[in-house]
């Protein structure tokens, strides 16, 4: 029954799961860009948007066609409203690899030494990971692999805080207090991508419960999180 | 030495198949300044419209905007009501469909029609299909003839084993797919269809779309609905008609033709967002 609009369906979560696929692949070479102060390879981070947001734009405008032509009631209504804000939180990771290249390419020769690279390499994995869970447990429907993504967050959380703490250290140099200041932001976007993954997990809750929650709340922090 | 990231494109499944719709659409129907009218009193007047090959085109808008009587006359339906009068042109294929000289019972075995009530023969489900081949004389082959017009019907499994069955027996859903069967056994080029499933359940309406999705590879479809969703659904281009009140007069007009994306999302003419939003009608 319907097989078009399951095959509408079906391409919009498929373009979605490629889009995030373009998205960790972004986030790679931002990484290595970063840490090996390749210039060439951020250009390319920085070109490799477009890849981005050509599927982000792709799947804005399949939603728009298949809500105003297939009416998508229940769990196909929350499939399709998923599907465009996890669209959403994608392009925007997507956008802070971007910041992440451009500030690459902003940062002074200096040599910050191996803690630095230490810190980016361990958020950039978590994050890697973290985008490969939020991208699974939604294609998976799987409500235990979303959940979980929150304590995965807490852990770039922490990194992020002892990236900023090393920072503190660089002292008055001004090269390095600029090399610092810049890092900063890096280390708040690689945070910020965390963040996001937790976004889809909550979406990919909100798939499979129809309950709209935040799995964390910023304004009421949690005990545990305090 | 930089590793890139650039990657070979992923099948882009989504352009693929917006490339696999048919960019040069060929004309069946070619509708010129068309005014038809019972009487004195036009139905529709000045109708204008291309009606495309191996697609679905569907004709929606109030009651009494002359839906019925703009499909009626593609395959001179209306010829048969007393004071029917046609002006302007309609070419089928390049034809004038009017002119004279042109059998009206050939025009209709190219162009079928399926009606908004199921109207199957008092008589077996096989005779049903089997009517209008025997009548043209298209007696070769009658069996297969009838099997494949009632799998291109998707009615086939449900009735191959009670093929001598009275047709009335069947439900509702699946007697509309008998016709739909008995006006594809004579080959036809063209299906007009009008309200096909406004008589239906939501089940039997869905295996009609489903249905019409898939003939549109072999005909080209034309279809007449009050259901707005339902033109949302299954056509590829829709002609929104409404009613022009003139000094107490109405008659039915085109609004706005265009792919039915285009209709439903970001409609041209205001009465059209009015009609398509349930402003209006």
């Amino acid at each position: 029954m319907r097989s078009a609009f399951q095959q509408d369906l079906d391409i919009l979560e498929a373009t979605l799961q490629e889009e995030g696929q373009l998205v960790l692949r972004a986030l790679r070479g931002a990484i290595k860009a970063l840490e090996q102060r390749d210039e060439e390879l951020a250009d390319e981070v920085i070109a490799f948007d477009d890849d981005v947001d050509q599927r982000y734009v792709q799947i804005e405008e399949g939603i728009q066609l298949l809500l105003a032509r297939q009416t998508p009631v229940a769990t196909d209504l929350r499939l399709v409203l998923a599907i465009l804000h996890v669209n959403l939180h994608l392009e925007r990771m997507a956008d802070y690899c971007v910041t992440i290249a451009k500030l690459t390419k902003l940062v002074p020769e200096v040599d910050p030494g191996p803690r630095f690279v230490e810190g980016f390499e361990e958020m950039g994995s978590r994050c890697e990971e973290m985008i490969r869970i939020a991208l699974d447990s939604f294609g998976n429907r799987d409500l235990e692999g979303a959940e979980s993504l929150v304590e995965l967050d807490e852990l770039i959380d922490r990194a992020n805080r002892r990236v900023v703490e090393r920072i503190l250290e660089l002292g008055g140099d001004p090269e390095m207090r600029e090399y610092g200041l810049r890092m900063v932001i890096v280390s708040r976007a690689l945070e910020r991508i965390g963040d996001h993954a937790v976004d889809i997990g909550e979406q990919t809750a909100y798939l499979l419960t129809a309950e709209f929650r935040e799995f964390t709340d910023a304004s009421h922090p949690s005990p545990r999180k305090a | 030495m930089t590793e890139g990231i650039t990657m070979t494109p992923v099948i882009e499944v989504a352009q693929a198949r917006k490339d696999a719709e048919p960019v040069q659409r060929d004309i069946v129907f070619d509708i010129q300044k068309l005014t038809a009218s019972y009487g004195k009193e036009p139905a529709i007047s000045d109708v204008d419209l291309e009606i495309y090959r191996n697609v679905i085109t569907a004709v929606i808008g109030p009651s009494g905007c002359g839906k019925s009587t703009f499909i009626r006359c593609l395959n001179r339906m209306n010829d048969l009501v007393p004071g029917a009068k046609i002006d302007g042109k309609i070419l089928y294929q390049g034809d004038d469909l009017y002119a004279s000289g042109v059998d009206p019972v050939e025009v209709r075995r190219r162009i079928g029609m399926v009606f908004q009530k199921a109207n199957p023969f008092p008589k077996s489900i096989y005779d049903n299909v089997a009517w209008g081949p025997r009548v043209l004389g298209m007696r070769k082959d009658l069996d297969e003839r009838v099997e494949k017009a009632l799998r291109g019907a998707a009615l086939w499994d449900e009735v191959k084993d009670r093929l001598k069955k009275n047709a009335l027996s069947l439900s509702g859903g699946q007697q509309q797919r008998l016709c739909i069967a008995r006006a594809i056994a004579v080959e036809p080029d063209v299906l007009l269809l009008d309200e096909p499933a406004s008589a239906l359940d939501p089940i039997a309406t869905s295996a009609i779309e489903e249905l019409m999705d898939e003939l549109k590879r072999d005909y080209t479809l034309v279809i007449v609905t009050h259901n707005m969703q339902q033109a949302a659904r299954v056509a590829d281009m829709t002609a929104f008609f409404s009613l022009d009140v003139d000094e107490g007069r109405r008659t039915g007009v085109l609004v706005e033709y265009d792919e039915t994306a285009k209709i439903f999302t970001n409609p041209s003419d205001k009465r059209t967002e009015d009609y398509v939003t349930g402003r209006f009608g």
